[in-house]
C-alpha cells in the first residue's frame, strides 16, 4: 500500500499506542484509535507490498507467508507457513480466503449447551454490531436471503460461483441439505472504500490465496490500513518487535524492535499486541510477560478442515473463479451428532501446487500414481469443512531450545484431536463422502487438514483462569491489549478472521472508554 | 593421456593398453610416489600424491591432454580433475577423464580384517611377501593372468615401498574427499570390472558416478580388478571410443509445449510471473553442485525422486537440484515437524539411513539397486517399516521425512511450466501488466473452456 504521505511519530515522542502487527486483529483497530485522534504507530514484522506485485503464482507468492521455522508436534501436527500464517502489512490478509461465516451463536455458549469447551465471555449480541460495521466497512458479497440467520443481509451480491460449488450445489439439493452462496469478503462490483479508493470487482482469477492483484479481496492493506494512515497512524513494516520496557507500576513504557539490522525503541502509552496466536504468545512467554494466569501458550487450537477430493468426468477446471463459493450451516448442530458442536461445509478450488502438496501428504502417493494423478488436475473438485476444535490441555504452545535470528526460542507448537474431534471429523468425512458421491465424483478420497491458528492467550472473566478480559485487555499489565485469534476461548466452528476483525473494533471501543 | 596405476602397480602396467592406443593417443604413464621407480619418494597422503602428479603433467606443457586413473590412481586423478576445473593454472587443457575400477571420493568399501592382513603381510618375511603378493595378484584378476605379465605384476608390488603401501591402507584409501571432490563437469569414461569385489559396478554406480555431471558407465564381463593388465584391448578400444563417441554434456531436458509457450508469451500473462517461469525452466542447464548435501547423498536423493515422481522424458526436470538449491539457501516453509531435525540435516540424515537399509538388506548401495528393490524400500519408508539402526533416523521420523520429500517434490514439480502444461492449467492467463483491464474468467461451467484456455496433454493426446 501506498505509505509516502503518511504521518511520522519519532521514537522518542510517547505515542497513544502502539500496534504490533497488522493483520485481522491489528488493521482494524489502529483505523479506529487513528480516526478517535490518537497517535498510533504500527510495527509490521513483514515487508509492505503493492497488490500489483501478485503475480498469479503459488510460489512467488512464498513472499507473503511466515516462513521463519516453527516446530510441530502432537498427534495431529499442523503445518503452518502458507497453511495459516502470513505476513506483511496487512498479515493472513494478504493471503487469506476471505471466507467471512459469522460466529452462530451456540458456538459461543457451548459449554452450556453442552457440558463441553467453554463459554465466550461475551454474546453473540455483543458481537453483532461489529460484524455489522465490519461487513459493511470491507463489502461482503453474499446471498440476499441467508438460509440460517433470517435477519441477516449482505451489502453486496454474491460473487459468481465457480465449477466446484455448483457441483456441491446440485449435489446438497438432492440430499437435502441446504447451501448458499458463501459470504465472501470480496467485491463483487467496484466498491468505493471508505478512507481509500475504488476497488475493482473481483475478475475470479481464483488466486486469492496468492494475494489478491486487484484489490478485490479485503486485505487490510486496502481496507482498513489506508483509512488508519488517512486519519494520521503511521505504519512502520519490517519492524520486528522483540522487547518491551516497563515503569515500577508494570505498566510498558516503550516497545523494542528491530529495523534493518538496526535496534530502535517507540515509546507509547499503551501497547496493542496482534501478532497473532502464535507470535503474540511467543513474545509473551520470551519476556515473561502477562503471564500471572500461566495460561499464555495453552489450549492452542487449529480448526478440523478435512476435506474430501473426486474426480469428475467433465473438465472442472477448478482454478477459475472466488475457490470458496458455497457454504453450508446445516452442519453447525448435525441432528445424529455424537459430538459437541459442529462444521461448515465450503466448496474447494485449489490452485495445482497447493492441492498437489495435499496429495503428497494427505494422500501418501508416490510413484507413477502421482504423477498420474496430478496430470488430471482439470478434473478435481473438493468440499471442506472448518470443524470445531474443543480447548484442550495437551494443546500448547512453547518455546523451544532453538533460536531464530533475533535470538528468540522458536515456539513448538504441540497439537493433536482428542475424541470431540476425531467423532466431529468422521461425522464430516461421512455427509462429505455421500455429497461427493451423490455429485458422481470417481476416485473419492479424504484429505487431513488442520487449519488456522487459534487460542494461546484466552479471554475470561478472571485472571486467574484467562490471560486477557473480554475486551481483550491483559489482567496484569494495565495498558496492554491483546487483539488477534489468540483470545479465543474455542475455536467455533466459523473461518475466524471476520471474528477477529469485530473483535478488534470492540478492543478499540473499550480502550476509548477507558481513557 | 597421463596414466596412475593401482595400489601395488606401477607405470608398467599400461604397456599393453599403451600399445593398443598407440598411435590415436599418446599414453604416459606415471610412477606414483612410493611405488615403481618412484618407490624412494615418500609422499604418501592423497594432496602429496596429486601434487607430485601436477608437476609431472606441468613438466610435459601439453595444452590438450586427459588423465587416466586405475583404482588408487583414479582417486588421485578426481583430486587433479577438481584442481584443474577450479582453474589451477598449471593444469589448463584437461579435456577427460579415464576411471578404471576407480577408488572414490569416499572412503574406500573394503573390510578392516583386509586392510589389516595386506598391511601385515606387505612387510613379512620374502617368502612369504612373495607368496602372498602372488595371491594378491590373482584374487584381483578375473581370467588367469600369462605367466609375463602376471610375474611382473607380483614384481611392482614388491618394489612398491611397504611404507607407501600401507600408508594408502590405513589414510589415503580412508581420506574423505566427497565434498572436495564435489561434482565434476569434465567428461569422465568409468569402467568396471563385473567380477571386481570392492570395486565393481554396484560401487561404481554408488560412490564414483556421484561425482561426476557427464559420465558413462561400462562394465567389462569376466574382469575384475586389474582392468589395464587383464584386457588392455577392451580398455583401448573403450577410451577410442569416447573419442569417437563424446559423453554427452547433460543438461535439464524440461521443454515446454509449445502452445503453452506461446500463451506464457501473452499479454495475458503478467511480466514477473513470465520472468519467474523462464527462470524456473532454465534453472537446471548448467551442472548442478551440492551444497548441503554431498554427492552421494545427492546422487541418492536423485535416485529416490526418479521413483516418487517418476517424470515422461521430455518432461524431465531435476527436482533434485531444486531441492538442494533450497536447502542451501535454509529457505523453509515455515515449519518442520518437532521430531526431524533441521531441514537440511533431516535430508542428509535421511538419506544415509535409506542407504544403509540398502545394503543391510541387499548387500549395495540405494542407487545401484533395480528399481523393484528400490519400489519395496520406499513401501517400506512409507509405513515406517524400514529397517534402521541407532544413531539413523528411525521408521517413524522417516516416514514423516518422506511426508516432506513427497511434498518438496510435488511443489518443486508443479511450479515448473512444463508440469504447467501437462496439466493444462490455465491460471496463468488471468492477466497481463495492465492491472486496469485484467481478463480473469467468466466461464465457470463444467466442460466449457474458454476459447484461449491450454488443454492438458493427455487431452490433446486424446
Ligand atoms: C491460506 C489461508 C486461508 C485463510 N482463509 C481464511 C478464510 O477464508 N476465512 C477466515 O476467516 N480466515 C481465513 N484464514 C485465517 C485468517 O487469515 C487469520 O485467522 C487471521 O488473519 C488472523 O489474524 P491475526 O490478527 O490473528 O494474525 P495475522 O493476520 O496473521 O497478523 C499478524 C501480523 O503480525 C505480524 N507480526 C508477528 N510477529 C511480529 C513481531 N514480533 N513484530 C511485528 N510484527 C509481527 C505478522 O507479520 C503479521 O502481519 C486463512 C488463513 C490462511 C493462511
Ligand atoms: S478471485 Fe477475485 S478476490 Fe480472489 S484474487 Fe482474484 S480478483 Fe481477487
Amino acid at each position: 500500500m501506498n505509505l509516502d504521505s503518511m504521518r511520522r511519530y519519532a521514537t522518542d515522542e510517547v505515542v497513544d499506542a502502539v500496534v504490533i502487527g497488522t493483520g485481522a486483529g491489528g488493521a482494524p483497530l489502529l483505523a479506529r484509535l487513528a480516526a478517535a485522534g490518537l497517535k498510533v504507530v504500527a510495527l509490521e514484522a513483514g515487508p509492505n507490498f503493492d497488490p500489483v506485485r501478485f503475480a498469479f503464482d503459488e510460489t512467488l507468492a512464498d513472499e507473503i507467508y511466515w516462513t521463519e521455522e516453527r516446530l510441530s508436534g502432537g498427534t495431529t501436527p499442523e503445518a503452518f507457513g502458507a497453511n495459516n500464517s502470513g505476513t506483511g502489512v496487512g498479515g493472513s490478509t494478504l493471503h487469506w480466503g476471505a471466507f467471512t461465516p459469522r460466529a452462530d451463536q451456540r458456538d459461543l455458549k457451548l459449554r452450556t449447551e453442552t457440558g463441553e469447551g467453554i463459554d465466550w465471555p461475551l454474546d453473540y449480541d455483543d458481537l453483532k454490531p461489529f460484524y455489522e460495521q465490519v461487513e459493511g466497512f470491507i463489502g461482503v458479497s453474499g446471498p440476499a436471503a441467508y438460509p440460517w440467520d433470517s435477519q441477516r443481509r449482505y451489502p453486496l451480491s454474491p460473487v459468481p460461483r465457480n465449477a466446484p460449488a455448483r457441483i456441491m450445489a446440485q449435489a446438497c439439493e438432492g440430499l437435502g441439505i441446504r447451501v448458499a452462496d458463501a459470504p465472501a469478503a470480496v467485491v463483487s462490483r467496484d466498491f468505493a472504500q471508505e478512507g481509500g479508493g475504488t476497488r475493482k470487482a473481483c475478475i475470479n482469477c481464483g488466486f486469492c490465496h496468492q494475494g489478491c492483484r486487484n484489490g478485490a479481496k479485503t486485505s487490510m492493506d486496502v481496507t482498513y490500513l489506508p483509512l488508519a494512515v488517512a486519519h494520521g497512524a503511521q505504519i512502520r513494516p519490517m519492524c520486528r518487535v522483540h522487547g518491551t520496557e516497563r515503569d515500577g507500576m508494570g505498566r510498558i513504557t516503550a516497545v523494542t524492535y528491530r529495523q534493518d539490522g538496526t535496534e530502535r525503541r517507540q515509546r507509547c502509552a499503551a501497547v496493542f499486541l496482534c501478532a497473532g496466536a502464535v507470535e503474540s504468545p511467543r513474545l509473551l512467554l520470551h519476556l515473561g510477560l502477562a503471564n500471572g494466569s500461566g495460561q499464555v501458550g495453552r489450549n492452542y487450537m487449529g480448526h478440523v478442515a478435512t476435506q474430501v477430493w473426486g474426480t469428475f468426468a467433465g473438465e472442472v477446471r477448478m482454478n477459475r473463479g472466488y475457490p470458496s463459493s458455497l457454504i453450508s450451516e446445516d452442519m453447525v448442530r448435525p441432528a445424529d451428532a455424537d459430538f459437541a458442536g459442529g462444521y461448515l461445509m465450503q466448496s474447494l478450488g485449489v490452485l495445482p501446487l497447493t492441492f498437489g502438496n495435499t496429495v503428497a501428504r494427505s494422500r501418501g502417493l508416490w510413484g507413477p500414481a502421482l504423477t498420474d494423478y496430478l496430470a488430471r488436475y482439470n478434473h478435481f473438485a473438493g468440499i471442506g469443512i472448518n470443524g470445531e476444535t474443543l480447548p484442550c490441555d495437551a494443546n500448547v504452545l512453547t518455546l523451544s531450545d532453538e533460536v531464530d535470528a533475533f535470538g528468540v526460542p522458536k515456539a513448538r507448537i504441540d497439537f493433536g484431536y482428542g475424541p470431540n474431534e476425531d467423532r466431529l471429523n468422521d461425522h464430516a468425512t461421512r455427509t462429505m463422502t455421500a455429497i461427493w458421491e451423490a455429485a458422481g465424483a470417481s476416485d473419492i478420497w479424504v484429505a487431513q487438514r488442520v487449519a488456522h491458528t487459534l487460542g494461546t492467550c484466552r479471554m475470561g472473566r478472571d485472571g486467574d483462569t484467562a490471560v486477557v478480559d473480554p475486551f481483550g485487555r491483559s489482567f496484569e499489565v494495565p495498558n496492554l491489549w491483546i487483539s488477534d485469534g489468540s483470545t479465543f476461548p474455542s475455536s467455533l466452528s466459523a473461518n475466524p478472521a471476520l471474528t477477529i476483525m469485530a473483535l478488534s473494533l470492540r478492543t478499540a471501543e473499550a480502550f476509548l472508554r477507558s481513557r | 593421456m597421463f596414466c596412475l596405476h593401482f595400489l601395488g602397480g606401477s607405470a608398467r602396467e599400461w604397456e599393453d593398453t599403451k600399445r593398443y592406443l598407440d598411435p590415436h593417443l599418446i599414453c604416459i604413464p606415471l610412477d606414483l610416489p612410493g611405488f615403481g621407480d618412484a618407490a624412494h619418494i615418500a609422499r604418501t597422503s592423497v594432496d602429496e600424491m596429486a601434487d607430485y602428479v601436477i608437476d609431472r603433467i606441468a613438466e610435459r606443457g601439453q595444452s590438450r591432454w586427459w588423465i587416466a586413473g586405475h583404482s588408487m590412481g583414479a582417486k588421485i586423478a578426481l583430486v587433479i580433475a577438481r584442481r584443474a576445473e577450479d582453474g589451477d593454472p598449471k593444469l589448463a587443457g584437461l579435456d577427460g577423464l579415464v576411471l578404471l575400477a576407480g577408488s572414490p571420493p569416499s572412503p574406500e568399501p573394503m573390510s578392516d580384517d583386509k586392510r589389516r592382513d595386506m598391511i601385515a603381510w606387505i612387510s613379512a618375511d620374502e617368502k612369504t611377501r612373495t607368496l602372498r603378493a602372488g595371491a594378491f595378484i590373482d584374487q584381483n584378476t578375473g581370467a588367469p593372468l600369462n605367466e609375463a605379465a602376471r610375474t611382473a605384476a607380483i614384481d611392482d608390488v614388491l618394489r612398491a615401498d611397504p611404507k607407501a603401501w600401507t600408508a594408502w591402507l590405513q589414510e589415503g584409501s580412508r581420506e574423505d574427499w566427497r565434498r572436495r571432490i564435489g561434482i565434476l563437469r569434465t567428461p569422465a569414461l568409468v569402467l568396471s570390472g563385473s567380477k571386481d569385489a570392492d570395486l565393481g559396478p554396484a560401487a561404481q554406480i554408488c560412490l564414483m558416478l556421484p561425482h561426476l555431471a557427464n559420465a558413462r558407465h561400462v562394465v567389462i564381463e569376466g574382469a575384475s580388478h586389474l582392468l589395464p593388465i587383464e584386457c588392455p584391448k577392451a580398455v583401448a578400444d573403450l577410451i577410442c571410443e569416447m573419442r569417437t563417441l563424446p559423453i554427452a554434456v547433460a543438461s535439464d531436458p524440461a521443454c515446454v509445449l509449445d502452445s503453452y509457450a506461446s500463451l506464457i508469451a501473452s499479454h495475458r500473462v503478467n511480466s514477473r510471473l513470465r520472468a519467474a517461469l523462464a527462470a524456473r525452466a532454465s534453472a537446471g542447464s548448467a551442472p548442478y553442485r551440492p551444497c548441503v548435501l554431498d554427492a552421494v547423498e545427492f546422487s541418492i536423493l536423485r535416485a529416490l525422486i526418479d521413483r516418487v515422481l517418476p517424470q515422461s522424458s521430455d518432461t524431465c526436470i531435476d527436482i533434485g537440484a531444486r531441492i538442494e538449491a533450497r536447502l542451501s539457501d535454509g529457505f523453509g516453509d515455515g515449519w518442520r515437524f518437532a521430531d526431524l531435525p533441521s531441514d537440511g540435516e533431516a535430508y542428509a540424515a535421511a538419506l544415509r539411513t535409506l542407504d544403509a537399509a540398502a545394503r543391510a538388506t541387499h548387500g549395495i548401495g540405494f542407487t545401484a539397486l533395480p528399481d523393484e528393490t528400490k519400489e519395496a524400500l520406499i513401501t517400506a519408508v512409507a509405513a515406517g517399516e524400514l529397517p534402521t539402526v541407532a544413531g539413523d533416523l528411525d521408521g517413524r521420523q522417516m516416514t514423516k521425512w518422506f511426508e516432506d520429500l513427497r511434498s518438496d517434490a510435488v511443489r518443486i514439480y508443479l511450479a515448473h511450466p512444463a508440469a504447467l502444461a501437462r496439466l493444462g492449467f490455465s491460471g496463468i492467463g488471468a492477466g497481463g501488466d495492465d492491472v486496469a483491464d485484467m481478463p480473469g474468467f467468466s466461464e465457470f461451467r463444467i466442460n466449457s473452456r474458454e476459447p484461449w484456455e491450454p488443454i492438458s496433454e493427455a487431452e490433446a493426446g486424446r
